[in-house]
């Protein structure tokens, strides 16, 4: 109980809210004004799992989206069913924020490339484990149009380049595992969601990414593992952009006041 | 032209509580506690997608209409309905013409193959998200959110919850505004929002970093405030509204919330199959 309580501090409290309300508008301008073929609808859901822990996390997550859905005059469409993947994400980021993940590790050579490149490798275990699955290969059960594997490798590339200038602007290993975190969330997010989509959904969410549906559907996959195969290209790639997001505004926020969260110390680190 | 006081104009007296304050809403099914209206949405929500086939998205929407009707409400639904149009258009096209497995071919249209299989799970499909966005407009249409939370406080949610759901749809308008003035902001000093998709992400760290940083600028402030207020003091607070309940409602709730319970018990292991 205490463990619980103290992840509800009063601050905590008044975080919550704000990155509910950041989670919704934020996510609405993206998917609106600028159009982007990602949600983003989950920065204030991994900011508070990371400041203060699985449950506040899992709180703010599962509370966005049914917020969301029956608020007037915003009222999303299908977001309300996808709680429990909101609910999962922020449980997660809760556990990457206790582990630790957001803490700076400064160093100089070896110190911040070995690290580096393990998180680099990781990622590359992860993607090609991920693109190499029956979804995408097997015509049995689903196959990709042929544009997909260069776009992976193109998306790979920008991530990876994007994630050794951070890196070493900074001489700082943790944006490396960052970059893990985000992209093991997206896959445990897309497991989460495809049941939803195609269960209540019929596998689509009048959103863009239903055009890579359609073309799995085209090479034959059923309801399930087009969604599957969906969720797997869209969500790791929009988690490690948000998490990344958060690592770039936990640095840019005052020490004093991250510090100050029930997971500061988890963040801000030693001197 | 005299001065009127502005106390007189809002018809406030001493020892009574203004008009803003105790009024009820009075029309029919508006009429109705906020939580028995919750209860009734989130059973619609479940039906609907929990009960597949016909029966469960058709009951679901005759209730729903059949209460719009009660309300006089018909014609402020038809905002919600043409909300949903992209969503059933795509479920339409993606089902029709790609359901796997499916070769009932309904006619041959050049490489298009539309089936009758795909057809009808897109109505289904479709019918099920008509019934869940309007179960979603019935309660908007009929409930504010300051009814709802005051009325779950009164009922003993805790006060952490009624803060964190009151603040969040209070603040989303506020920041929605925020955003706007971001944008306009960036685009004058040549922000692209129109450009290509490279331009377009080079735009979201410009907005989202100012928002996200703006917004927590006033946690420090929010959080003494609080505090100063006794807002972790223990015991509860006194509710100033209360919402008419009666012990019909009470049944009425338990009787939909348990039967729902039993129903999507009853789909989920398979007992409910002969039904269309």
């Amino acid at each position: 109980m205490d463990w619980l309580s103290r992840q509800f501090s009063t601050r905590v409290i008044v975080l919550i809210p704000i990155a509910i309300a950041i989670n919704i508008v934020l996510g609405y301008t993206v998917q609106t004004v600028l159009k982007l073929p990602v949600y983003l609808d989950s920065i204030g859901t991994i900011l508070v799992g990371v400041l203060a822990g699985p449950i506040p996390g899992l709180v703010t997550g599962v509370l966005a989206n049914l917020i969301w859905q029956y608020a007037p005059g915003i009222g999303g469409g299908t977001i309300g069913p996808f709680a429990i993947t909101a609910g999962v994400i922020g449980v997660l980021a809760g556990i990457w924020g206790m582990l630790g993940v957001y803490k700076p590790r400064p160093g100089r050579g070896l110190q911040i490339w070995g690290p580096a490149a393990l998180a680099m490798a990781i990622i590359g275990l992860l993607a090609w484990r991920m693109y190499t699955i029956p979804q995408y290969t097997d015509p049995n059960v689903g196959a990709y149009p042929d544009w997909v594997y260069p776009a992976i490798v193109v998306i790979g590339i920008i991530a990876a380049v994007a994630v050794a200038a951070v890196v070493w602007r900074r001489q700082d290993a943790a944006g490396a595992w960052v970059a893990v975190s985000g992209a093991v969330t997206g896959v445990v997010a897309a497991i989460v969601s495809a049941p939803i989509a195609a269960y209540l959904f019929g596998g689509v969410t009048g959103s863009g990414t239903d055009l890579i549906v359609a073309a799995l559907r085209q090479g034959g996959a059923d309801v399930l593992n087009a969604s599957l195969g969906q969720g797997l290209f869209s969500d790791p790639i929009d988690k490690t952009i948000t998490s990344f997001v958060v690592y770039l505004i936990l640095i840019s926020l005052s020490r004093r006041f991250v510090a100050r969260f029930p997971l500061g110390d988890k963040i801000v680190g030693e001197g | 032209m005299t001065a009127v006081a502005p106390s007189d104009q809002a018809g406030l007296r001493p020892g009574v509580l203004p008009d803003f304050v105790s009024r009820i809403p009075r029309a029919p099914y508006r009429s109705l506690n906020p939580t028995t209206k919750l209860v009734i949405a989130f059973a619609e929500a479940f039906i609907a997608f929990g009960v597949r086939g016909w029966t469960g998205p058709l009951v679901v929407l005759g209730v729903i209409l059949a209460c719009a009707v009660w309300a006089h409400i018909g014609r402020a639904f038809v905002p919600f309905l043409l909300a949903t149009i992209p969503l059933i258009a795509s479920i339409f096209l993606v089902n029709t013409f790609l359901y796997p497995g499916a070769t009932d071919t309904i006619v041959v249209i050049g490489p298009l193959h539309p089936t009758w299989t795909g057809l009808v799970e897109a109505t289904q499909a479709a019918l099920r998200v008509v019934a869940f966005a309007m179960s979603v407009a019935l309660l908007g249409l009929t409930t504010t959110a300051g009814e709802l939370v005051s009325d779950l406080e009164r009922r003993g949610v805790g006060r952490r919850l009624v803060f964190i759901i009151g603040a969040a749809i209070r603040l989303v308008p506020r920041m929605v505004s925020r955003a706007a003035e971001i944008t306009e902001a960036q685009r004058a000093r040549g922000l692209d929002t129109e450009g290509s998709l490279l331009r377009r992400a080079r735009g979201l760290l410009p907005l989202a970093a100012p928002l996200v940083i703006g917004a927590l600028t006033d946690v420090e402030e929010q959080t003494m405030a609080l505090e100063a207020r006794a807002f972790t003091a223990p015991g509860r607070r006194t509710v100033l509204r209360a919402y008419p309940d009666s012990g019909a409602q009470r049944l009425l709730r338990w009787v939909v919330a348990l039967g729902t319970v039993a129903v999507l018990a009853l789909s989920v292991s398979g007992r409910l199959e002969w039904l269309p």
